[in-house]
């Protein structure tokens, strides 16, 4: 591991296989969550089988657990693909796709409806963060390198809403590659986080 | 002498074994893991993708042991049904809170920002990166204007005859004093709105107003039902 991960110095070298040791205990206890969320809801159903008010409550918990993103889900709607532009002589930052020109997309997108959105596998959810590194977007905390592939299960009127005269899509497919499918098979995967909170308190 | 013999030829062939899996298993985290990314990082690149991780990797596994228990629970309060069914509730209520169904409190901070007549339109746009910057920060909820921004909250620009503006908030139409509040940890989320020149304070500050830490900020739920409207969620079953 160490000659494949040749570096400037120990230093670095230490400090990346820091970041592996992270990654790998945080896959491993992720699909240890996976399993466990599995359980919990075969646990949910047979406890609470005589009662008829429970099968209400666990379809509304798996219907906000969808909404929250935290579920694989499937349907039809939008694939969008954004590259920079690199037809152009000179390659100036308006070539370039911004982290604000994916967020413009993403509220376009809400704007028109949807239940689910991702960019680069990487699903929206509560606080996800769309930012720039240096060269790089960055979501949900991963750096994401072009082409962007936002996925949207959504509403029949996205692609041609997307499209609309005078869109931000329309607009801005002037200065960059921007593609826009409608597809009736896409797939999208949960977040691969978990959502917490520790400020906030229930006020009802 | 012959048995001695077999005993070695089992035993050597059980490491040769085990170490073509252990080097494999190697070969597969390496895979997983995209080497060429973190190959050309910086130090400091490096240091905060540890404690990406890191941070990741204690929530899950905070998040798996509640799991547990919550599943240790419901076991043992199968006998007693309206126990089970209480702990379902408490479920859902979670649920309901992280998503936006409830008014919440707590401590963080209260922006207001305004339209400058002299200054170009105040923009959605604008305050679509703010609320990337609070959620940057932690921010746990946040509201514009008493509109909770829930997941699939949007916020858009309306033109009335290219003569007035305003902004649509979940459909529901705000106007300038635009008042964000955040919750989350307040001195963190001050911290990264007033950072010098970079910062969200310095670069839109014809239109800040004020920027308060506050405690106790009540924030109002999402004012309908949060629904799955296009998944087929029979389908998901």
């Amino acid at each position: 591991m160490q000659q494949i991960l040749h570096g400037k110095n120990d230093t670095e070298n230490g400090l990346r296989d820091q970041v592996l040791r992270w990654k790998e205990r945080y896959d491993k206890v992720y699909a240890e969550l996976d399993i466990a969320e599995k359980t919990l809801e075969n646990e949910r159903k047979t406890s609470t089988s005589t009662d008829s008010g429970s099968i209400e409550k666990q379809e509304r918990l798996k219907e906000l657990n969808t909404y929250l993103g935290l579920t694989d889900v499937t349907g039809s709607g939008v694939v969008i693909t954004v590259k920079d532009n690199t037809n152009s002589k000179f390659v100036t930052s308006n070539d370039l796709v911004h982290d604000g020109d994916l967020r413009a997309i993403v509220n376009e997108i809400k704007n028109i409806g949807a239940d689910a959105i991702s960019i680069n596998g990487q699903r929206i959810v509560p606080g996800t963060v769309i930012s720039c590194a240096g060269a790089v977007v960055q979501i949900n905390g991963e750096p994401i390198g072009a082409p962007f592939i936002i996925e949207a299960i959504g509403s029949n009127a996205l692609h041609n809403n997307l499209l609309r005269p005078g869109s931000f899509i329309e607009q801005y497919g002037e200065q960059i590659s921007i593609d826009v499918k409608k597809s009736d098979n896409i797939t999208i995967k949960k977040y691969n986080g978990v959502l917490t909170n520790k400020y906030i308190k229930n006020a009802e | 002498m012959k048995k001695g013999k077999n005993i070695m030829i089992v035993t050597i062939g059980l490491i040769c074994f085990i170490l073509t899996y252990v080097i494999f298993i190697q070969f597969k985290t390496i895979e997983e893991t995209n080497i060429t990314e973190i190959e050309t990082m910086t130090e400091t690149e490096l240091r905060e993708k540890i404690a990406l991780w890191k941070e990741r990797y204690e929530e899950t596994n905070e998040k798996l042991q509640e799991t547990n228990e919550t599943i240790a629970e419901y076991r043992h309060k199968k006998e007693a049904n309206q126990e089970a069914i209480e702990l379902l509730d408490k479920e859902l209520l979670q649920a309901q809170i992280i998503a936006g169904e409830t008014d919440v409190k707590g401590d963080g901070i209260v922006i207001t920002l305004a339209q400058n007549e002299a200054s170009e339109l105040l923009k959605s746009y604008i305050l679509v990166h703010l609320i990337n910057e609070l959620n940057s920060a932690g921010a746990e909820a946040i509201s514009i204007n008493d509109q909770r921004i829930i997941n699939m909250s949007d916020i858009v620009d309306i033109y009335v005859d290219d003569i007035a503006h305003y902004i649509l908030i979940n459909k529901e139409k705000v106007v300038s004093p635009y008042v964000i509040k955040a919750i989350g940890d307040p001195k963190y989320l001050e911290s990264a709105l007033t950072t010098k020149t970079v910062g969200f304070m310095d670069m839109y500050s014809e239109y800040a107003v004020s920027l308060e830490r506050q405690n106790n900020i009540r924030i109002p739920k999402y004012s309908s039902k949060i629904e799955i409207k296009y998944i087929d969620m029979e389908g998901e079953k």
